[in-house]
């Protein structure tokens, strides 16, 4: 590490201490549930693994296995140290094997999510039929976030425990072996399976498997046959068991191979048979078919098993035919079209996305660089962040705004036809848009491929590409640089014609226009118009045809139309591509076309023939175009409980549906008393008076309280064993110290005013909760809220207050474009730019460092909101000094926040240095990855610092599967790039991608190949350079261009959105219409449709008053338990909302007879179902 | 010269606007040169006719045998089917008889036999083997396949007079249809419209129940004293398995609910593998100590009585019941169909009158994803036309009953309307009846309840493999006969339309039950209602393929009327 770097990691670090010292001070007046900061600091992974948890000793050991050994070779070797009880403070043996596999777990997953914790529940040492011995690990739903490899990995340390423990193997019985197989189709039918085993290869993991995996329900889904079975609690699919059995054991068999080979005590022979993939293939067809569904039982329920025929286009026209080299077109992005994300490129379609390669500073970790002048001219559909599914190289991309790459061509309703650079340009001329021709370039980084494993795609010809192969040619590309005179990226005509002529390179990009995009006949058709055309004034003017007009926007040449001509100002690089010199002398004939042009890609494609007769080389412009469609739009919003939630104190029902804690402090009882709640909340006990209450401080002598834990039956009071569970020694059942109490909510409310000094009117409402779900139902104090209510945040289910954002990346950035000055980046410790020159102005480009990152401009509001919060909580409830004393959101940079996402349980502490009008949070890839995101929409939460270490409680998680996902149980106070997600290793780091990957991508070549020429993130991994030197091939001049929402989230209802939809694919050239209507009508609508009309037809119901749900009307007609009135769960309203809009769009954009006849069917099936036959709306004429 | 079929000169005359007596149409298929021979005797008709008769046919040929060479009019010899083709019903006696007289021992063994039964395939689980399985319905079904050759060998029976059936007249004819609801949905969709349904069900089904158990209301046995003799009648609200191996049947009336536990050493547990979510049941008892649960000693269904005397026709008549017929589907099999249509217009198939359809006539649009890829007939309303193309080909004067299948373009939640307007005159030819799925059809005393048979599926799927299976799929009707409602579980595989009667209950128990919908031909009498599942005219699918299910497909069961004896014809 560079002492530039160390020094940056310390001066985080020391404001960490600074934030850690006060809120220590605070917690430690025992106000809170623990008097005590309950996110430790982990330096490192085995840190974190050793918090998350909770055993101690885990992390010097995996400190010292770390560098000898594989992370995967350290968790088994780990194993010793649980069984001979070095590590980890367990007595019985079961305690052991669960402590090696959790630590097992943990380590694969770098201690960031919560699989080790929440997916698996415990382990149990069961008895054999012959009397013997076996292990059993309970898995639980949330083992799908640690991988397939790490949940095969995890029943490998189980077994190796249990052979250095002597226990035996599992020996199934014969109906549990069924009850395998049968469980895992289930599930795969049910929830889905990412490889589906078949009923053999089931059962041959259950056979063979030498410890029993079980595990908790997850649905609803019972089992047919296979039932009550007494070593299985349940009926219903055990969604852990089948994750690890089929995407652990099934999928991942080679991995678990390399070990047991290893391994003396573990022996598992049969995994070679389940590599070999024999099993399920011998003997096929007695009778272990998997389900079929009945004879005709394929209605239209949408049968999944259903042979689906995924309509791929044809491949490259390498048949027969000589033809350029394309990557396959791809329909499957087109896929599950909803309503209101329009499409924006059909698959390789003319006229749609240009692939570029290039990474911009704010662009990498699956995401498409899209220029801003794009987004606008799209309706404004795109911005910083909206999700895209593309064609390739991946599934998905978060979009990015880039303007150093080209913008759409358009023809305006006057027929010109123009290239749009310029955002602003873009929205005063998008009203006159007529039809997109082309949508701009579309750029996407190298790393992309490699991490995707995608075969390089023929890349656009770009000035970076031109540029090498004019200075292989013998130019004197360093010296044309440094002469101000000269752009080579945008040359002018002249320069561009005469370098091409002088040193037989290509011609500039600039002037090269998309020749395969035309056929042979339009070419020649355009030599002749051009050839007979007159040049006025320099300015080239053509008779207008429709042949020439359509062949020149294929080109994408800018021209203007009047009625009669088409104007073309920079004509002579067009006139000389065909032939054509400055007199307008046609110097060939079509005759004069060799077979081989003519006939190219059925003649199609008029690439060869522009090379024979213009005179010098000219390269396809854009060979390949990538289809997209909108994902999900990007987001930026503050996290609320639903209802919003200021205070975690529970007031039942008494606060009305707003939850309002003052109504229930008013609610009289019978005896006339104000605000007497019998609630359910943590009995607790003063240590030194022995009062009882449910509050954190002793309400006599303010001494902190302990939980009181008494068994409910017998009345033992018990203590918490050293894994945190209270059990009665007598009746052998889990103990908590929930309670139901009468609590004086009056008086809670009242004193908790008082306390901070605040009246009712400093916040419009104070929201409770209806009730507690932590496991000892331990209220916060009011107080908290109070001060919430006041400042405007509220709480997430922890206690903490968190603002979500779509993640982007970025590497490097402008201070300006942020909204700060060069000075505060100073402040941070930034010294130099890119370049290594001083930073002195704001609008030099500095690398941004890991854990620095930008906030939107909702989360900077949210934040003040916060900081004021945590200002008034440490000044007016802890009596401290005020710690952030922000008056305006400069006063945020440079302070630490959490940055954390969902199903993880690993905070990362990141710093804000500025902010940004997109809706969207940018941070260093390394930062995104370290919390296991990538960027391709993922979103995801910051908190502020001091609020989660004041006010998170591990006492206020649920107490359910997964309460623990999303709660900050650890924080990473630096990142190591080592121990990140390693999707971010792939990101390219190099400010110039080499001549042979343009050439590479030529011929469709593998990532590979060229992977020595460019440096990646993980060629530096361990060395000095792992935290700096990420270098960028194209610049944006703002990362917060383009709109700062997207359409979607602006425009209204569904409809209104589809609307615009439908308008877009009508101007998009490389959108049909017609097909996108389809598709709405297919995958949204009739769907819709469908599935709530078999949902209207087979519901349920429900009570209004209490709830209850009723799987048929009761005979009754009112509810069984209140008497109250039941009602239909789908009405009406829900199975019809959309027919009459899906048949006018039928009919608006001419869908098939088919679509059509498909909705006329349906309405009158709704019409049937809905109408009453006898009393059919008349219409207005009967009454005339 | 091709062979002209009595189902092409009926389709001829058709098209010229003509319908045909019987014997017009024999002899013109018996023409040497049919083609000139219809328009000869179209010629020949007065303007005003709207029907050929032999007459003019006769008087036609004649004619054109005086222009022409006389004709050969030898050769023919009329075929009789071989050993008249009755298929004895398999008298297969339910095994689930009321609960009293079963055994210990024998529900030992059927507990066992369940318990390696659904462990098979599960009970959710479709047939997947043919093995033994494939019983008494296609060996008795082979042993009409000696009629194949007759059938297809119709062109020869024509051209003799022999062909007039003095019995094939109109007016003996006697058809009525009941329970159609067509035109008559009220239900609009609301949760009082779904609970009218359910009442009227309990209603009418808990009458049947009624003379054989002293119910009372479920209100009523909540306050009855612990240990009393008690007796419910319900609709299943759930049924559960406990822990320890017994069932906890919870049964639903209109005062509320109560729970009956059937332990599993009572002797019941046949019975309760029977059950269905939301059919109605009797359930006589004692009451637990603390009067909370019923401890079930016996358990009733509406059933059909052993008594029941089938009606019958007082002449020589036979209906045909076919189903399943999906005209568009790319399998669609024209050829035996053909084969059908002819074999109707011989002599032999005179006493076939009546045409009983049970729905599916096409294959429909948007049925299951990506339809439109399998279809030979994409356009749903060509899909009936071609299908009333079809129709024209069977003798003008047969009478025709249709209900609509779940191919069909009527909404898919039963009980389904007859077609709509639009349709029903694509479909107008022969004036048949359309009525709704389900309907009653009686016929010359013959009560035949028509279904489609969507819930045959579930029924399967349900219950042991031995009381219902795809191979057998008349076993599954007994079960429907003996719930006396054609698709008793809500919430599951059956979607149900709310209305203001259950029109699917089976109140007046029917002489023949006849369904489709599961492609798979069986029949057999169950306490001598004859239960009748009638194949298809679809040939094998890709997707029945992928899950291992071979529809028996081509065949048409003859039902004699007057003794109601059933005989299997192939045409395939």
């Amino acid at each position: 590490m560079r002492p530039d770097d160390e020094r940056y990691f310390a001066r985080i670090e020391e404001r960490l201490d600074e934030a850690w010292d006060v809120a220590e001070t605070a917690k430690g007046q025992g106000r809170d549930p623990e008097p005590e900061i309950e996110i430790p600091i982990a330096r490192d992974m085995a840190d974190r693994v050793e918090n998350i948890l909770g055993i101690d000793g885990v992390a010097e050991r995996v400190r010292d296995l770390e560098g000898e050994m594989s992370r995967e070779e350290a968790a088994l070797e780990l194993v010793t140290d649980f069984v001979d009880g070095n590590v980890g403070d367990y007595d019985s043996r079961e305690g052991k094997i669960e402590g090696a596999v959790r630590t097992a777990v943990a380590l694969l997953t770098e201690g960031v999510v919560a699989a080790p914790i929440e997916g698996i529940d415990r382990v149990e040492l069961l008895e054999n039929d012959d009397g013997t011995e076996f292990v059993n690990v309970y898995y639980a739903g949330p083992i799908r976030s640690a991988g397939g490899t790490a949940q095969a990995l995890s029943v490998l340390v189980a077994d190796y425990a249990r052979a250095l423990l002597d226990v035996d193997e599992y020996k199934p019985r014969d109906v549990e072996v069924e009850r395998y197989a049968e469980e895992i189709a289930l599930y795969d039918k049910d929830t889905g399976l990412q490889y589906t085993p078949k009923d053999k290869e089931s059962k041959f993991i259950a056979k063979h498997i030498p410890v029993m995996l079980d595990g908790e329900a997850t649905s609803d889904e019972e089992v047919s046959g296979f039932r009550d079975l007494e070593r299985v609690d349940t009926n219903s699919a055990r969604g852990g068991m089948c994750l690890v059995a089929a995407e652990g054991i099934a999928l991942k068999a080679p991995k678990i191979q390399r070990y047991t080979r290893d391994l003396e005590e573990v022996d598992w022979p049969w995994l070679q048979d389940l590599i070999d993939g024999t099993i399920g293939k011998d003997g096929a067809g007695d009778g272990d078919e998997p389900d079929a569904e009945p004879a005709d039982g394929a209605d239209e329920d949408g049968d999944p098993d259903a042979p689906e025929s995924e309509p791929e286009a044809d491949g490259p026209a390498e048949t027969g035919v000589d033809g350029p080299v394309r990557a396959d077109p791809s329909q499957k992005f087109l896929r599950d079209l909803i309503a209101g994300r329009p499409v924006f490129t059909h698959p390789s379609e003319a006229g749609g996305f240009r692939l570029r390669y290039g990474r911009a500073r704010n662009h990498g970790f699956a995401t498409g660089g899209v220029h801003p002048a794009t987004m606008h001219i799209v309706d404004d559909f795109l911005a910083a962040g909206t999700q895209i599914k593309t064609e390739r190289p991946g599934k998905a991309h978060g979009v990015v705004p880039v303007d150093s790459i080209e913008g759409p061509t358009v023809r305006l309703a006057n027929g010109e036809v123009r290239r749009i650079d310029d955002p602003e340009e873009a929205k005063e001329l998008r009203n006159g848009v007529e039809k997109v021709l082309d949508l701009g370039e579309y750029l996407v980084n190298y790393g992309e491929f490699v991490e995707n494993n995608h075969p390089l795609a023929p890349a656009s010809y770009a000035p970076e590409w031109w540029v090498q192969e004019f200075e292989a040619a013998g130019a004197d590309v360093r010296a044309l640089r440094d002469d101000p005179h000269v752009d080579l990226e945008h040359p002018g005509v002249d320069r561009a014609l005469s370098w091409a002529r002088e040193y037989d390179c290509p011609l500039h990009p600039e002037y090269t226009y998309l020749w395969h995009d035309v056929s042979v006949d339009a070419f020649a058709a355009l030599a002749d118009a051009v050839a007979a055309g007159d040049v006025v004034e320099g300015v080239l003017a053509i008779e207008r045809t429709d042949p020439v007009q359509d062949a020149l926007e294929s080109l994408l040449i800018e021209h203007a139309a009047t009625p009669d001509a088409l104007r073309i100002s920079t004509w002579r690089p067009l006139a000389r591509s065909l032939g054509i010199d400055d007199g307008l002398r046609k110097e060939w004939d079509a005759d004069d076309l060799s077979a081989a042009a003519r006939e190219y890609a059925d003649g199609e494609n008029a690439i060869r023939a522009v090379n024979e007769v213009a005179p010098f080389e000219v390269r396809e412009r854009a060979p390949t175009r990538i289809g997209n469609r909108m994902g999900r739009p990007e987001k930026s919003e503050s996290r609320d409980l639903s209802p919003a939630v200021h205070t975690l104190f529970p007031i039942n029902e008494a606060g009305g549906p707003q939850r309002d804690v003052a109504e229930a402090a008013n609610v009289m009882d019978d005896t006339g008393r104000r605000g007497r709640h019998e609630l359910e909340v943590s009995d607790r006990v003063c240590p030194d008076c022995g009062e009882h209450t449910y509050a954190a401080l002793c309400p006599d002598c303010e001494t902190h309280t302990e939980p009181h834990y008494e068994c409910n039956d017998c009345g033992t009071v018990c203590e918490p064993d050293e894994a945190g569970r209270v059990e009665c020694p007598n009746c052998e059942w889990e103990v908590t110290a929930a309670t139901y109490q009468e609590v004086d909510v009056n008086d809670a409310y009242r004193s908790a005013l008082e306390t901070v000094g605040e009246r009712e009117s400093a916040f419009e409402i104070l929201k409770g909760v209806q009730g507690l779900t932590s496991r000892n139902k331990t209220p916060e104090p009011v107080e908290k809220g109070v001060l919430r209510a006041k400042n405007g945040v509220t709480s997430f289910k922890d206690g903490t207050v968190r603002y979500d954002m779509t993640d982007l990346p970025v590497t490097a950035v402008r201070p300006e474009e942020l909204d700060v000055t060069a000075d505060h980046f100073r402040e941070l410790g930034y010294e130099t730019d890119v370049d290594g020159e001083p930073l002195r102005h704001d609008d030099q480009v500095v690398e941004l460092r890991v854990q620095d990152i930008v906030l939107s401009d909702g989360a900077a509001e949210h934040m003040l909101k916060t900081a004021d919060f945590v200002d008034d909580l440490l000044e007016q409830f802890y009596g401290l000094d005020r710690f952030y004393e922000v008056n305006e959101r400069d006063d945020l940079v440079g302070e630490l926040v959490f940055g954390m996402a969902p199903h993880t349980s690993a905070a990362t502490v990141g710093r804000v240095v500025g902010f940004t009008s997109a809706a969207v949070g940018y941070a260093h890839p390394y930062f995104h990855a370290a919390k296991r995101r990538n960027c391709d929409g993922d979103e995801d939460c910051v908190m502020l610092l001091m609020d989660g270490l004041l006010n998170f409680s591990k006492e206020f998680l649920p107490d359910q599967r997964g309460g623990r996902m999303d709660a900050p149980l650890v924080m990473s106070s630096r990142i190591d790039p080592s121990e990140i997600d390693d999707e971010a290793h792939n990101v390219d780091i190099v400010r110039e991608y080499p001549l042979e990957l343009y050439e590479a991508s030529r011929e469709l070549a593998d990532p590979e190949e060229v992977e020595a020429l460019i440096q990646i993130g993980e060629d530096t991994l361990g060395t000095d350079d792992e935290y700096h030197g990420f270098d960028h091939t194209h610049d944006t001049t703002d990362i917060a261009m383009g709109p700062d929402l997207s359409a979607y989230k602006t425009l209204g209802d569904m409809m209104e959105k589809m609307d615009a939809q439908l308008e877009l694919a009508r101007k998009l050239r490389a959108v049909d219409e017609t097909d996108v209507a389809e598709r709405v009508i297919e995958y949204h609508f009739l769907p819709d449709i469908i599935g709530n009309l078999r949902a209207f037809s087979r519901q349920e119901t429900r009570c209004l008053d209490c709830g209850e749900k009723y799987r048929r009307m009761p005979l009754t007609g009112e509810c069984r338990e209140c008497g109250g009135r039941v009602n239909l769960t789908v009405h009406e309203g829900s199975v019809s909302k959309y027919v009459d809009t899906a048949i006018e769009v039928a009919e608006r954009f001419d869908c098939r007879p088919y679509t059509k006849q498909r909705l006329k069917v349906l309405d009158q099936s709704l019409e049937s179902i809905f109408e009453d036959d006898t009393n059919k709306q008349s219409g207005i004429a009967d009454f005339m | 010269m091709p062979l002209e079929s009595n189902a092409r000169i009926a389709k001829a005359l058709a098209e010229r606007g003509y319908n045909a007596e019987r014997e017009a149409v024999t002899l013109l298929a018996g023409a040497t040169d049919p083609a000139a021979a219809v328009s000869a005797a179209v010629d020949r008709a007065p303007d005003d006719a709207l029907r050929i008769t032999a007459d003019h046919v006769r008087e036609a040929i004649a004619d054109s045998n005086r222009s022409a060479a006389s004709t050969d009019e030898t050769g023919y010899s009329p075929v009789e089917t071989k050993g008249s083709g009755t298929a004895d019903p398999p008298d297969t006696e339910p095994t689930s008889d009321p609960p009293t007289d079963a055994g210990p021992a024998a529900a030992a063994d059927a507990a066992t036999a369940d318990a390696s039964a659904t462990g098979g395939s599960g009970a959710a689980d479709p047939p997947t083997d043919d093995l033994s399985a494939t019983d008494a319905s296609v060996a008795d079904s082979s042993a009409t396949d000696a009629s194949v050759a007759d059938s297809s060998a119709t062109d020869a029976a024509g051209t003799s007079d022999a062909g007039r059936s003095p019995s094939r007249d109109p007016d003996l004819r006697d058809l009525a249809v009941g329970n159609d609801m067509t035109g008559r949905s009220t239900g609009t969709g609301e949760y009082s419209d779904f609970v009218t349904t359910f009442r009227d069900r309990y209603e009418r089904l808990s009458k049947i129940l009624r003379g054989r158990v002293n119910h009372r209301p479920a209100e009523a046995i909540a306050n009855m004293p612990g240990g009393s003799d008690a007796a419910m009648i319900g609709l299943v609200n759930d049924v559960r398995s406990t822990k320890s191996g017994h069932w906890l049947v919870e049964l639903e009336d209109t005062t509320g609910t109560f729970p009956a536990l059937v332990m599993k050493d009572k002797g019941l547990a046949d019975v309760v593998d029977e059950i269905l979510l939301d059919e109605c049941v009797a359930v006589e008892g004692t009451l637990a100590d603390d009067a909370g649960i019923l401890f079930a000693d016996s358990l009733h269904f509406p059933d059909v009585p052993r008594t029941h005397d089938p009606g019958g026709a007082d002449r020589h008549v036979q209906a045909a019941l076919i189903s399943d017929v999906h005209v568009g589907s790319d399998e669609f099999m024209t050829d035996a169909w053909h084969g059908f249509t002819d074999w109707l217009h011989t002599p032999e198939a005179d006493p076939v009158e009546y045409l009983l359809l049970a729905g599916d006539m096409v294959e429909g649009v948007g049925v299951y994803p990506n339809q439109d890829e399998e279809l030979d007939i994409v356009d749903i309303y060509e899909q009936y036309e071609v299908f009333a193309e079809h129709l024209k080909e069977i003798p003008a004067d047969t009478e025709i009953v249709m209900i609509p299948g779940n191919h069909d373009a009527v909404r898919l939640a039963e009980p389904q309307p007859g077609f709509n307007d639009e349709i029903r005159e694509i479909m107008d030819v022969h004036d048949a009846r359309i009525v709704s799925n389900p309907a009653t059809v009686s016929v010359e005393g013959v009560e035949v309840l028509m279904y489609h048979g969507v819930s045959l599926d579930e029924v399967i799927a349900e219950l042991p493999e031995e009381k219902a299976s795809y191979d057998e799929p008349h076993k599954a009707m007994y079960q429907l006969l003996k719930k006396r409602h054609v698709a008793p579980q809500f919430g599951g595989h059956t979607r149900v339309a709310p209305e203001e009667r259950d029109y699917l209950v089976i109140e007046d128990v029917p002489d023949v039950f006849h369904t489709g919908h599961v492609h798979k031909l069986g029949w057999g009498k169950y306490h001598n209602v004859l239960a009748v599942n009638s194949g298809c005219w679809q040939a094998q699918t890709d997707f029945q393929k992928s899950v291992n299910i071979d529809p028996d497909a081509g065949y048409a069961p003859i039902l004699d009327l007057d003794t109601l004896d059933m005989t299997v014809r192939k045409f395939s």
